[in-house]
């Protein structure tokens, strides 16, 4: 008996099409509206921010205002921390990446002493929390006294094992064996081939790593709060969390809520952007006409 | 131009042997052929002499040169990949001058040396595009290229053609023939097509199991071949095999009467081998052995008969395209007693080869 599938025009195709359609849309609602409401709260005075409808744009648009307000608040310590935030990203993320390539390269196409233990080990560090460490790499970094240093940020954040096992697998498929092997009988040396040849073609990989490392730093909350103590360090989640105490703890706070809106949709934009730069990047077919597969 | 020396090679992989103990010298522009079955260890012996994996044991020597230790920069080979392993985001020319850039050639000798070899291989259109605007074909010639600009000692071809579809390939058999000829180069050829082997090879090594079955002329092989397994490897189709027993100084095959044995250096006969080519029909109830016709393929040029003998395998036989056996018929089979193989237990041959 032949094996017939749903054809577009069947009703039972157009049936689950359209509740998979409504189920991906209560989905895209579920995810949008923690953003929109960060859109909208940006755009309204602290006393709309209570007083009006929460999911919707109150008459008296003081978006301008927050931000006037946001970027000059304790003499504009925000910009600093935003600053901070990109440093420590940018550093962190081209950094983690970078070690990504060279580990998941290394793993995929080098045969050497203790791999198995040691790509088991990178496994095994997929699934430790960063935030368990947070305390060892404390007393770790404060032995040699990098504690409230940019360093005690990037170096922890260097270490990226998810990444290194993403480059492997990428390596593995992406980047033949004979395409290496080509390199060394043409004369060149391996460091030659990675950068000339190998790197090039695990620039997908690459730039997925590079993209979720920087997120991941930008992100990170803990890592920061625990090692860095003064606020001219702070990247922005840190500074923007310790307003918003501020702001609950009703010393003066009134203001602040309003300017924490707005710091919170000022910290996700670059990410935003990020993404749709890099996305260029993701090309598939790189490596295609190359070796046949 | 080099010479090639394998002396007492072996490779295992781990806890298996791949090639065990191989002794080969290849001359000065000589084109040497490793065939044999999947898994024999053509490839693994071609990136052995190229430096892309260590020996077990044994010596490999270049010009009298000791490169066993030595990685595939040192060598001064060029390799040619079944997968072509052209840098994908380079264009055509920077795949051929990647090896001479590495070798700090100045850029206008590289520039010139491209060109040249370009015209050679007819790429002078494609020097700017990328691999994957080329068709198949172009793309070998690029492998190829990227080999010949380099001027290396030797050339290492890994099944280079086996990607290609039958028509072209038949095209770059002949081009790689010319080159050879053109070049004078060393060439040693890896291929388990032995059509490829005979039409390009001086000389062809067969392999089996890790080890040299053979090695000899591609005429040599096909007329005396050692043992059972070169006669059936080489030629196609393949040898016909019956079994035989050496009785009162003749062979009788497959129980059948026996013929006078000529000239052997053993009387353990088991097996008798005979060419499709070296076999005619003739009328029931005469030839050595008799049969039922199963198959005939009508190829043109040729027609091939398919004789069910009762107690050995389906004899093939080639007749002439206008021979009017049929389907069904009853036939005898007359052999030409000259160009009778005999092969003993162990397969080896029993037939003195001349000058043996
Ligand atoms: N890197 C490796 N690790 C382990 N075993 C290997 C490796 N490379 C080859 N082998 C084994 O060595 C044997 C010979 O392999 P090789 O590739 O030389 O065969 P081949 O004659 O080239 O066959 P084919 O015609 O299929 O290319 C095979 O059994 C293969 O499984
Ligand atoms: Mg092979």
């Amino acid at each position: 008996m032949a094996i017939v599938s749903k054809t577009a025009n069947s009703a039972s195709f157009r049936n689950s099409r359209r509740w998979l359609t409504v189920a991906l849309a209560l989905y895209f609602i579920y995810t949008f509206i923690p953003i929109f409401y960060v859109i909208v709260s940006s755009t309204k005075s602290n006393a709309d921010l209570f007083g009006t409808f929460g999911l919707w744009f109150s008459g008296d648009f003081h978006f301008w205002q927050n931000l006037q307000d946001l970027f000059t608040y304790q003499d504009g310590i925000f910009s600093r921390w935003l600053l901070n935030t990109i440093l420590y990203s940018v550093v962190s993320g081209v950094g983690a990446a970078l070690f990504a390539t060279f580990a998941g390269y290394a793993f995929s196409k080098f045969e050497f002493v203790g791999k198995k233990l040691s790509f088991a080990l990178v496994l095994g560090a997929v699934m430790i929390p960063q935030t368990a460490l947070v305390i060892p790499i404390f007393l770790l970094l404060s032995k040699v006294g990098l504690v409230n240093t940019p360093w005690a940020v990037i170096l922890p954040s260097l270490v990226f094992p998810p990444g290194v096992f993403l480059m492997k697998v990428y390596a593995d498929d992406a980047l033949s064996n004979e395409l290496i092997e080509a390199g060394r009988v043409d004369g060149a040396g391996e460091v030659h081939i990675f950068f000339n040849i190998a790197f090039r073609l695990l620039t997908p990989g690459f730039a997925t790593v590079l993209i979720l490392a920087f997120v991941a730093t930008w992100n990170n909350y803990f890592l920061p709060l625990v090692l860095l103590n003064s606020s001219d360090n702070f990247p922005v989640t840190v500074g923007l969390s310790q307003w918003y105490a501020l702001a609950t703890s009703g010393s003066g706070g009134a203001v602040l809520f309003s300017i924490v809106m707005a710091g919170s949709l000022v910290s996700i934009v670059p990410v935003i952007a990020a993404f749709l730069i890099m996305q260029r990047y993701w090309q598939g077919g790189l490596g295609a006409g190359g070796v046949k597969a | 131009m080099a010479v090639i020396e394998l002396k007492g090679v072996e490779k295992s992989f781990g806890s298996v042997k791949v090639i065990r103990g191989v002794d080969l010298k290849v001359e000065h522009g000589e084109f040497v052929v490793f065939v044999g079955p999947s898994g024999s260890g053509k490839s693994t012996l071609l990136r052995l002499v190229a430096g892309l994996e260590e020996t077990s044991g044994g010596t490999i020597l270049i010009d009298g040169r000791d490169v066993t230790n030595l990685g595939p920069a040192e060598r001064e080979l060029a390799m040619v990949f079944q997968s072509y392993a052209l840098y994908p985001h380079k264009t055509i020319r920077g795949n051929m001058s990647f090896g001479l850039e590495v070798a700090g050639f100045p850029k206008d000798e590289i520039r010139q040396r491209v060109d040249e070899v370009a015209r050679l291989l007819q790429l002078s259109d494609y020097l700017e595009r990328k691999p994957r605007e080329l068709s198949g074909g172009q793309r070998q010639r690029v492998a190829i290229g990227r080999a010949i600009v380099r001027e290396p000692v030797a050339f290492m071809f890994d099944e280079p053609l086996s990607n290609l579809d039958a028509g072209l390939r038949v095209d770059m058999r002949i081009e790689i023939t010319k080159l050879h000829q053109r070049l004078g180069a060393t060439m040693i050829y890896v291929t388990h097509d032995q059509v490829e082997a005979m039409t390009l090879a001086d000389r062809i090594v067969v392999l089996d199991k890790g080890i040299i079955q053979q090695t000899g002329s591609p005429l040599e092989l096909y007329e005396h071949p050692a043992n059972l397994f070169v006669a059936q490897f080489i030629g196609s189709p393949k040898m016909n095999v019956l079994p035989a027993a050496f009785k009162d100084g003749r062979i009788s095959i497959n129980g059948g009467v026996g013929i006078e044995a000529g000239k052997m250096t053993g009387t353990d006969v088991a097996n008798v081998g005979i060419r499709p080519d070296d076999i005619e029909i003739s009328p029931d109830g005469t030839g050595l052995i008799h049969g039922k016709v199963d198959v005939v393929e009508r190829l043109g040029s040729d027609t091939f008969a398919y004789v069910a003998v009762p107690g050995a395998h389906a004899v093939t036989v080639r007749a002439p395209r206008d021979s009017a056996v049929a389907i069904g018929q009853d036939v005898g089979l007359t052999f030409r007693p000259e160009r009778l193989q005999v092969f003993a237990a162990d397969g080896a041959s029993l037939r003195p080869r001349p000058g043996v």
